[in-house]
């Protein structure tokens, strides 16, 4: 069962959609290839330079973060980082070299669940990412799971 | 007919499964399945309409929602609105007499899983709280298991008089049908199962291999 001091609903109600930070990200050709190779992309749009739709893979921008997680003054939940729950990308556009996105990080969900090891609150921050001309590009979901 | 009454899409948070892509496994492994029922967790997916692609793979596609109690997770069939009304799903600590009464009184079937599981498995809670007497039914067979926890489940079963059921509880596709449940009737809609559980001719099956091959009164001696 969840501390009875750690209160979802107030810390839903407080800091869900809360701007914490926003940071500005190159994207470079090198990077993106890298990134897919590593991946085990075969698709030429995402390793061969000169293809003429050459772009970032779309998992590209989960490499994209500023270092901060959580907003200054968020409340205390558990013992230390916690353990990475995972990403989810989705792709709205694509992703091309010269292109210099904004990430606007915030807290998207906090939630509670049950397992084996007892109760686990989850933390999921939410990176917005628009290019240079203000269209939306991509949206990383990164949960972190620290038990409580 | 045989369905998997545990599994979960990508519509939880941690399942990875499209409900297209069981269904295609389904087939494609010819597992001896008829139909599988998505329990979500701690929600019930009031919106998702499954029925054009169940009749595209031949399948019976139902749902039903996971939820969370003070006694372990507990299975939910044949929610409607005025269930959902009664408790919030999304909690991890609801009382579980009151989630089996709501689901009486609201027509639905609810039934503790992965009873023998650590934590959030029935039988672990009545070693320090006692039994719940409103428990009829539980899951004694489920794809998640880690060995002992399936044992312990049908030995408790047994020990206090439940019918069991099976299911998978698969999170990812390759997962579904490792254990699901045997019915003598044909089954179309989710109250013709709840009215099948609620009859308790069924039995808790195992289709892909270990040990298990088939839990039933007449071989175990497990309550059906």
């Amino acid at each position: 069962m969840t501390d009875e001091a750690l209160d979802l609903d107030t810390i839903r109600a407080q800091w869900l959609g809360v701007e914490f930070d926003v940071s500005t990200f190159e994207m470079q050709a090198g990077p993106m290839v890298a990134w897919a190779e590593a991946c085990g992309e075969t698709d030429p749009r995402f390793l061969d330079r000169s293809h003429p739709d050459f772009q970032a893979h779309p998992n590209f921008t989960t490499v994209c973060t500023s270092g901060r997680f959580l907003p200054d003054g968020f409340p205390s939940i558990g013992n230390g980082f916690g353990i990475d729950g995972g990403k989810t990308v989705e792709v709205l556009a694509p992703v091309r070299p010269g292109d210099v996105l904004t990430g606007t990080a915030t807290i998207a969900e906090v939630f509670d669940k049950t397992g084996r090891s007892g109760t686990m609150v989850f933390i999921v921050q939410r990176m917005s990412f628009t290019n240079q001309d203000g269209d939306p590009v991509s949206i990383v979901d990164w949960k972190t799971i620290r038990g409580v | 007919m045989i369905l998997d009454l545990h599994t979960h899409s990508i519509k939880s948070d941690d399942g990875r499964a499209k409900v297209e892509n069981y269904c295609k496994w389904i087939r494609k492994k010819e597992l001896d399945l008829d139909g599988f029922v998505l329990t979500e967790h701690r929600q019930f997916d009031a919106e998702s309409d499954y029925t054009a692609l169940g009749d595209q793979y031949d399948l019976v596609i139902l749902k039903a929602s996971e939820v969370e109690t003070d006694y372990g997770h507990v299975l939910l069939f044949g929610v409607n609105e005025a269930l959902v009304r009664e408790f919030d799903f999304a909690r991890v600590d609801n009382p579980l007499p009151m989630v089996l009464e709501a689901a009486e009184r609201h027509g639905a079937f609810a039934a503790p899983c992965h009873p023998g599981r650590k934590n959030v498995g029935l039988f672990a809670h009545y070693e320090t709280k006692g039994s719940v007497p409103e428990v009829h039914t539980v899951e004694i067979l489920n794809g998640g298991s880690i060995p002992g926890e399936d044992e312990r489940s049908v030995e408790q079963a047994r020990r206090h008089g439940y019918r069991g059921f099976g299911g998978s509880d698969s999170h990812i596709v390759s997962r579904i049908g490792y254990r699901a449940t045997r019915f003598a009737a044909d089954l179309g809609t989710i109250d013709e199962l709840v009215q099948a559980l609620r009859s308790g001719e069924f039995e808790a099956v195992s289709l892909v291999g270990d040990e298990y091959q088939m839990i039933s009164e007449e071989e175990e001696g497990v309550p059906t």
